[in-house]
């Protein structure tokens, strides 16, 4: 019976091809746009977290269990004695999903120059395996990034440099209380400066080669303080902490942290992006459900006859309602498909291409990251789905009414009718 | 002419034969600009609540700083006691009133916090309470205690993870060392400048902005405690002003110059203050304008669909006016005329509807929890609830992209219904 | 009780609450005293002298040989002498400017005021611990609080409780004394909820350029199990002529 009803539904779609057309193509490009708003701010979503973490915060960390947030140069990973570096390298490089991960120290000390003194945040990396995790060394403005070959060299922000009225090829002094107690204390040359356009970075970060930095600290080269992870799939970070977690617990006590809770204002807005893109979809259901009762009503009364006759010969109130619901419904799926025909090819064109926004969005920093005048597209097909799945119910819902009316026809009145 | 008026005529009542299915229609379209009208609404309020939530952590709309203090950041760089003065009697005169939500004068410094346990730098601010509750938000995110008082001279605010790591709670003594400021334009030999001094606070309020920077080293203390302390009782670093609307920044900025001509004060719009916050807000824009195009397109289809489909309807109607003798002209200008009647009635709903529930997201808002109950840990830096806000610009405009879009999508049936093929206009059902 | 008798009585009951009162601000007085002499101990017009530092913290154990000059209460310089990895560093305060002279880089530093409230050298002293003694009579509020025998030694026991405006942590700080020569035993601190912070015990009294002072010190935080600071002054010599001239940043280099 259901079968039936269907088909009839899907053909009296057809009497009216003008009516049926418009309404598709109105729900259906509707739809389509959905997508491709979907698809940008996802895009912009993954493009604000991988600006986010890019430079330096990475995409997960792993650090000794009371390390974070107040970094105490005494909770090395594997505590006093350290740990074999290259052998917990190894294994974290080799679990599923992650890409690439890197050593790192730190310190907070003074920087001292001539005549200035600024307290910074000193890092130790290892430039080659820094290089596969982060991506500082692309934003150097003057003088070149860490090499393996100068143990003395640092690299600053811009905006310290200023700050201390240094440059390229200026010595400065390192001050920083060291491991056992004393001052550790040198002098170090800048061989290159940076700029993020994150004040944090700019204003108080200092590079330096890790084994310089344990040195200065008098930490031996087997404590480390973090290990930084990037993965081939930066969604996938919370699991991946996870197995992390359970997997090197087993020999070293860790805290493993991915990016939510390392930047949570930057994890905060990117939910907030979210939920306001939703308030869109709602609108679109919303003039769905309009559309469609206006178009079922219009329906309805064309076919006051028709609707007349079929239920004069015995078609039930209820088989009426179904009919128009079904009809309705088949609208919905029709403009559906179309919608994703001609959504693709734009959906594609954002992933590949890019949407340039120019003047308008051009190289700025959001919620302490940085997202370029281009907005790539990302597919999100959980948000595809969520809108086609919304869509259907909006449909059914609001055929409801033109559906009721229809089925309260009296058969000898209708069929008066011209 | 006279025959215009007459087709006019006829189209209007066109329309009230089928009242039903016309008012369906007006309703129909007239959504389409409630629809708008919220969307703008929604989205400009939530962009105006980030600005306002984000200078409210920092400068506020408009800041009065002395001349390169933005640059340099040097305490030495104060603004004189007149300055102060006169900037506060023109904030506060009733011209400004309506304007100016808050006006907070602040001494800004830094120095060394000391407890039993512990000792950490911090960045000070020395504030008035009761101006510094209409301008910060601070005052609003105290989880212990209570916020600063005006008659309670040595109290002090901290942020939860500066409470953490001294190990003190409410009514906990703290110590706090700073260095005297030089001033510039007095003899600095013999005014002490540079001088360590120590001062007695206790704890009378722990705050949680949610923003690590701010909890873990910035404290907020009386401002006249904050003068003693650094030897500058007179003068302060900034002030900060907070605007009812966000787009009075530019007007209030340029006529507080115009105030202070002369002086060496340099008078900033959060644009300029926070030029961190200008580009995210600029970014936000160019999100907000990719939304409302989408919107706008959207509505610009259901128009579409609405009209067409009605017009569509009427073949049988076109050609029994044709064959009955009406021009394909006259016809053309009946159906417009019937557009636009319906076109102003549905704008008329649709203005009724969208202003109301206008209204109601201005007042109430919209609660965004509602929509996801899941994780809303940190509901502290972005508010869950969007207010709306409309300026009579963007209703202005809403309006005419709606009845333009209208008007226009309306003439192609228009010119389509004149050129109807009488013999298949005829046939019924 | 007649009226007259009456009137006598309060009298005498007045004269005997004003005597004690008296009395006790003599005891208050004396204990006011006795505190400033304690606090006063290493003051002098000038001093001299070798220390030696020994830090027990967790994770690290070190011995810190200094050598140390003083004139008046502004003007102090530290030259150190062991370990050899820190052998030359110098510390150069007058009045409220700090320098710190590193001899690895060569450089001098400009060090924030605020140091001195800040750990000195990684120990648990505090630079405001060594040299600002002499604020206890200004800060806090002197009341003797025992008197008798302890582990055989006749002491006084000593509670000061700072000021309500006074610019210190702490919620009150017990000297002990010993009333045969008025040395120092042991200073505690204690925070406002009466909980024991620190404690410095004086031991090791010897007559240095005519006066007695305890020569070793051992500063004990009490929330670290096992870490402790301990100094031992060798060679101290006081109100030897000292020129003025040691104490500038071109000495500093040496």
């Amino acid at each position: 019976m259901t079968g039936a009803l269907l088909r009839l539904a899907w053909r009296n779609l057809w009497y009216n091809p003008g009516r049926t057309l418009i309404a598709m193509a109105a729900i259906g490009l509707g739809y389509a746009m959905l997508m491709f708003v979907a698809c940008l701010m996802a895009g912009l979503r993954q493009q604000m977290i991988e600006s986010g973490t890019g430079l330096l915060l990475s995409d997960i960390e792993v650090h000794a269990p009371d390390y974070y947030p107040d970094r105490p140069i005494q909770q090395t990973l594997g505590g006093r004695n350290g740990t074999d570096v290259n052998a917990l390298l190894a294994t974290i490089a080799t679990a599923p999903g992650v890409q690439a991960a890197s050593p790192r120290a730190y310190a907070y000390g003074l920087v001292s120059a001539a005549h200035q003194s600024v307290g910074a945040q000193l890092l130790g990396i290892v430039p080659a395996q820094e290089r596969k995790t982060t991506v500082l060394q692309t934003r150097m403005v003057k003088g070149g990034y860490l090499t393996g070959q100068m143990p003395n060299g640092v690299v600053m922000g811009d905006e310290l440099a200023t700050a201390l009225g240094v440059d390229v090829g200026s010595e400065i002094v390192l001050l920083t209380p060291a491991a056992d107690g004393s001052t550790g204390n040198d002098v170090y040359t800048v061989v290159g400066l940076f700029h993020t356009g994150l004040d944090a970075m700019d204003r108080a970060l200092v590079l330096m080669p890790l084994t310089s930095l344990q040195h200065l600290l008098r930490l031996s080269p087997a404590r480390i303080h973090e290990v930084a992870i990037k993965l081939r799939d930066i969604t996938t970070a919370t699991t991946t902490a996870a197995s992390l977690k359970a997997s090197l617990s087993k020999t070293l006590p860790v805290r493993v942290m991915p990016w939510q809770e390392l930047a949570p204002e930057l994890a905060d807005y990117v939910q907030f992006n979210r939920r306001v893109t939703f308030i869109l979809f709602f609108i679109f259901f919303l003039l769905v459900a309009m559309g469609i009762i206006n178009t079922m009503l219009m329906a309805i009364i064309q076919r006051t006859r028709e609707l007349g006759m079929l239920m004069a010969v015995g078609m039930r109130p209820v088989q009426v309602v179904g009919l128009i619901v079904a009809e309705a419904a088949s609208l919905a799926g029709a403009s559906l498909v179309l919608g994703a025909a001609l959504g693709s090819p734009l959906l594609w064109y954002l992933q590949v291409h890019g949407l340039n926004l120019g003047h308008k969005g051009g190289g700025v920093s959001l919620a302490g990251v940085l997202v370029g005048p281009l907005w790539y597209g990302r597919q999100d097909f959980t948000a595809y789905a969520q809108a086609a799945l919304g869509l259907a119910v909006t449909a059914l819902a609001a055929a409801l009414y033109p559906a009721l009316r229809a089925a309260r026809f009296r058969p000898a009145e209708a069929l008066r009718k011209v | 002419m006279a025959g215009v008026l007459l087709l006019v005529k006829i189209g209007w009542r066109n329309l009230w034969r089928n009242p039903r299915g016309t008012l369906l229609t007006a309703l129909a379209l007239g959504m389409g600009l409630t629809l708008l009208l919220i969307s703008l609404g929604l989205l400009d309020g939530s962009q105006e609540q980030m600005i306002g939530n984000a200078v409210r952590f920092g400068t506020g709309h408009v800041v009065i700083q002395a001349q390169g203090y933005q640059q340099s950041g040097s305490q030495e760089l104060l603004l004189p006691a007149p300055v102060m003065s006169a900037a506060e009697a023109f904030l506060h005169t009733d011209a400004m009133k309506h304007v100016v939500r808050g006006v907070s004068p602040r001494l800004l410094a830094s120095g060394l916090l000391s407890s039993a346990a512990n000792a950490d730098g911090v960045d000070i601010m020395g504030v008035i309470p009761i101006e510094e509750r209409t301008v910060s938000l601070i005052p609003q995110r105290i989880v212990e205690g209570s916020y600063l008082s005006d008659d309670q001279q040595s109290g002090i605010v901290i942020g939860t993870e500066l409470a953490r790591k001294l190990a003190v709670k409410i009514g906990g003594k703290l110590v706090l060392t700073s260095q005297m400021v030089q001033l510039p334009d007095t003899e600095a030999a013999d005014t002490g400048g540079g001088e360590m001094q120590s001062t007695l606070l206790r704890v009378s309020g722990i705050f949680r902005t949610g923003v690590q920077a701010i909890d873990a080293h910035i404290i907020q203390m009386p401002l006249p405690e904050a003068q003693t302390l650094l030897g500058v009782p007179d003068r302060i670093t900034e002030v900060a002003v907070l605007l009812e609307r966000e787009g009075d920044s530019l007007m209030v900025a340029q006529d507080l110059r115009k105030q202070l001509t002369g002086t060496p004060v340099e008078i900033l719009t959060w644009r300029e203050a926070m030029p961190t916050l200008a580009q995210l807000v600029s970014l936000d824009e160019a999100f907000n304008y990719v939304m409302n195009g989408v919107v706008l397109a959207m509505v610009g289809l259901a128009i579409f669909n609405t009209i067409l489909m009605r017009v569509l309807e009427r073949r049988y109607e076109f050609g029994l006016c044709s064959a009955l003798g009406l021009r394909p002209g006259q016809l053309a200008v009946m159906v417009i005329g019937e557009s636009l009647a319906l076109t102003t009635i549905s704008l008329g709903l649709g203005l009724v509807l969208g202003l109301s529930a206008q209204h109601y997201f201005a007042t109430s808002g919209l609660d965004l929890r509602w929509f996801f109950k899941s994780s809303l840990p940190t509901a502290l830096v972005f508010d869950p609830i969007i207010y709306a806000r409309l300026s009579v610009t963007r209703i202005a405009s809403s309006v005419g992209i709606v009845f333009l879009t209208a008007i226009v999508i309306s003439l192609y049936p228009a010119l389509r219904a004149a050129r109807t093929e009488l013999p298949g206009a005829l046939r019924v059902f | 009780m007649g009226w007259q008798t009456a009137r006598i009585t309060i009298c005498v009951g007045l004269v005997w609450l004003s005597l004690g009162q008296v009395c006790q601000a003599a005891d208050d007085q004396r204990a006011q005293e006795i505190v400033d002499r304690v606090a006063r101990l290493f003051a002098s017009k000038s001093s001299i002298a070798t220390v030696e530092m020994q830090i027990v913290k967790q994770d690290l154990k070190r011995t810190i040989s200094m050598q140390f000059w003083s004139l008046g209460e502004s003007k102090i310089l530290v030259r150190i002498r062991q370990p050899p990895e820190d052998a030359g560093t110098a510390i150069l305060k007058v009045g409220d400017k700090t320098w710190l002279y590193l001899p690895k880089a060569n450089r001098t530093v400009d060090m924030p005021a605020s140091m001195m409230m800040t750990s000195w050298m990684g120990s648990h002293f505090t630079l405001d611990d060594l040299v600002g003694q002499s604020r206890l009579t200004h800060d806090y509020v002197i009341s003797a609080s025992f008197a008798g025998y302890r582990d055989g030694v006749a002491v006084s026991e000593y509670t000061l409780t700072p000021k309500p405006a006074a610019a210190v942590v702490w919620g009150k700080i017990a000297l002990e004394v010993r009333q045969a020569d008025l040395m120092p035993v042991w200073q505690r601190y204690y925070d406002e909820d009466g909980k024991l912070v620190r404690e410095l015990s004086f031991s090791d009294y010897k007559y240095v350029s005519g006066r007695l002072i305890p020569t070793h010190l051992v500063m004990r935080p009490l929330d670290q199990v096992g870490e402790q600071t301990t100094i031992t002054y060798e060679n101290l010599v006081f109100d030897a002529p000292i020129s003025e001239d040691m104490f500038s940043l071109k000495n500093l280099k040496q």
